[in-house]
């Protein structure tokens, strides 16, 4: 069954290659635009005043997708003191029931983010009146990114050969310790 | 009944290892479920209003300026600056390790990533040149706390922007007590140099050498002081700045040291993404759980608990900072932060602190807990990356966290000399 696990695996560095991408384009957008805000405020004195809205939204957009990232690499750091004392069989099933929990929580998020944002679109925001629903949907989007990336984590951890080690342990300090 | 749902969610998922964003946002969830299923939408409402702050902006510009200035080397040259201005004592390389601390301390606003870069770098230096292994952990991890003490702080961002208090400020008066850290680990260092016959360095190196690693640190070592200077005087707002620290560290990286591949700032961002998603949240799960706090009068609940020992402001302190501490044994300190600072600054108004000093007094308590046992995610990022046990690393920890306790009582009694700086500054 290791099999299906790489499958699983593979699944959601596919799905993440995407939102990673997404992810990127947002930053630059963002440095790009508190950049032009920063200019107009002290270089060039023009009457750009969309800046401060666009960013806060960028940075939410960019912030929320980025936690799927986050799911896909393992990187939402947990407590681990008890976890990594633990059998390889509890470990096993203590990681698939972690990723089962936050599975539903993301979904009620994703599930009542869908009203919240069609709600949104009768509200408009303070500068420029745009419908607060296109930026509110940036939460039920990131919460279906999220849902995804945990049933395939979820996959992955039931049926990979060696039970998780760690519920969270950063890319770079995996790098630094040799074991990535 | 549905406190008590939440309460075992939240300290239960969270000790079996569940990570920390997502058992806050469970608990929370569990919390509004329980309120009725109409409430459910104020979920995803509070994570987007939670978020949904200018301020916020300046940590993902913080955390991209820092990645860059590490992966383009410049850094590097702090730390040979640091080795040449205290490296030549006994105990020299445990002396440089704080010093270079408090330089990276204006990079950078986390402690886990200075943690985990000097782990790698300067631990292994460290045990080379004969030091224990666990000893030069316990040091790194006593140095980390400077980092988000010293401005720019995630902490002090956060707590500026949900409780309204000046960044500014709170990032002046963040100085004095990130230097006195750093004072008083070198004192406990020297203490030590002679009971554990710490090795000495080469000895005092030559002006040359001294002014070479100034020149190699000054680029790096100037990104802070233009930080600081701008938010500080009163020129930029802390996003502005942190904006412009990029730019700054892209010019650096990029075109002066050419250390910087198309490649490397795709994965500097990919990195910058990630780390502030994983913040971010923590701090919007945080903001579920709070509100839920909140409409249960939680807050006011323990505040009243918190009064009903005492009326005496210094005893009121003392129970806040207990508080802090033993909470932040056990919890990680940005969340905590987003769930009690809620609960504790109005509490701090009614004994009569400033809310700059009682901002700069939470933020410390919270950051020392960061490497306390058994669970301060520097002390735990060490032990990862140097592959020492926890337990041997704490050994050797407690003479430094007795100490950094004690510069916290000092911090958090003696308001003038935290207010030293924000108050010199007219802030």
């Amino acid at each position: 069954m290791a099999g299906v696990s790489e499958h699983a695996k593979r699944w959601s560095l596919a799905v993440n290659w995407l939102v990673e991408r997404v992810c990127v384009l947002l930053l630059v957008v963002l440095v790009l635009d508190v950049w032009l805000g920063v200019l107009v405020r002290y270089v060039i004195p023009l009457p750009l005043t969309f800046t401060e809205e666009l960013a806060r939204y960028l940075m939410i957009w960019m912030a929320l997708l980025a936690v799927s990232s986050g799911i896909a690499h393992r990187e939402h750091i947990g407590v681990e003191f008890v976890f990594s004392r633990l059998p390889a069989s509890v470990r096993r099933w203590l990681a698939v029931a972690f990723d089962v929990i936050a599975f539903l929580f993301f979904f009620a998020l994703f599930f009542y983010g869908i009203g919240f944002a069609v709600k949104g679109f009768s509200r408009f925001t303070m500068i420029y009146a745009i419908p607060k629903g296109y930026p509110f949907m940036g939460v039920p989007l990131a919460a279906a990114m999220a849902c995804i990336q945990l049933a395939l984590i979820g996959v992955h951890d039931f049926f990979a050969r060696e039970a998780p080690t760690s519920t969270g342990v950063s890319d770079a300090t995996m790098a630094l310790r040799g074991d990535d | 009944m549905g406190a008590l749902l939440v309460a075992i969610a939240f300290f239960g998922l969270m000790a079996l290892g569940m990570p920390v964003g997502f058992a806050i946002g469970v608990s929370g969830m569990i919390g509004i479920l329980e309120m009725g299923p109409r409430f459910m939408q104020m979920a995803p409402d509070r994570i987007f209003a939670g978020l949904d702050l200018f301020p916020f902006l300046a940590m993902p510009f913080f955390i991209l300026a820092g990645e860059i200035m590490n992966r383009s080397g410049i850094t590097l040259g702090l730390v040979r600056l640091a080795d040449a201005l205290v490296g030549w004592m006994r105990g020299g390389m445990a002396h440089s390790n704080m010093v270079a601390s408090v330089m990276f301390a204006g990079i950078t606003g986390s402690a886990t990533a200075d943690a985990a870069a000097f782990g790698n770098t300067l631990v292994p230096a460290m045990e080379k040149a004969g030091y224990k292994r666990s000893y030069a952990a316990a040091v790194t991890a006593a140095g980390s706390i400077i980092g988000p003490t010293i401005p720019p702080s995630t902490l002090a961002i956060i707590y500026g922007s949900i409780m309204g208090v000046s960044i500014a400020g709170l990032f002046a008066a963040g100085i004095l007590p990130g230097l006195l850290i750093c004072a008083i680990c070198m004192a406990v260092i020297a203490l030590h140099a002679k009971k554990k016959n710490l090795p000495k360095g080469e000895g005092r190196p030559g002006f040359g050498i001294v002014i070479k690693a100034l020149r190699e640190g000054f680029l790096a070592a100037m990104l802070p002081v233009f930080i600081l200077g701008s938010i500080l005087g009163g020129f930029a707002t802390p996003t502005e700045a942190a904006a412009i620290a990029v730019a700054y560290a892209l010019f650096v990286g990029g075109v002066i040291y050419k250390a910087l591949s198309w490649q490397d700032l795709y994965e500097i961002a990919v990195r910058t993404t990630r780390i502030t998603g994983v913040i971010f949240l923590i701090i919007a799960s945080a903001t579920i759980l709070g509100w839920w706090m909140t409409f249960n009068r939680i807050p006011q609940a323990i505040a009243s608990v918190l009064l009903s020992v005492s009326d005496n402001p210094q005893i009121i302190i003392a129970l806040i900072l207990l508080l802090l501490l033993l909470i932040g044994l056990v919890m990680d300190i940005n969340a905590t932060l987003i769930i009690l600072a809620p609960v504790l600054a109005p509490l701090t108004v009614q004994i009569g602190m400033e809310p700059v000093h009682a901002g700069i007094m939470i933020i410390l308590a919270l950051n020392i807990s960061l490497m306390t046992p058994p669970v301060g995610a520097c002390l735990f990022v060490l032990a990862s990356v140097t592959g020492e046990k926890v337990e041997a690393i704490t050994r050797e920890l407690w003479p430094f966290i007795l100490a950094e306790v004690g510069i916290l009582l000092v911090v958090a009694f003696w308001s003038d000399l935290t207010l030293f700086i924000p108050r010199l500054l007219g802030l």
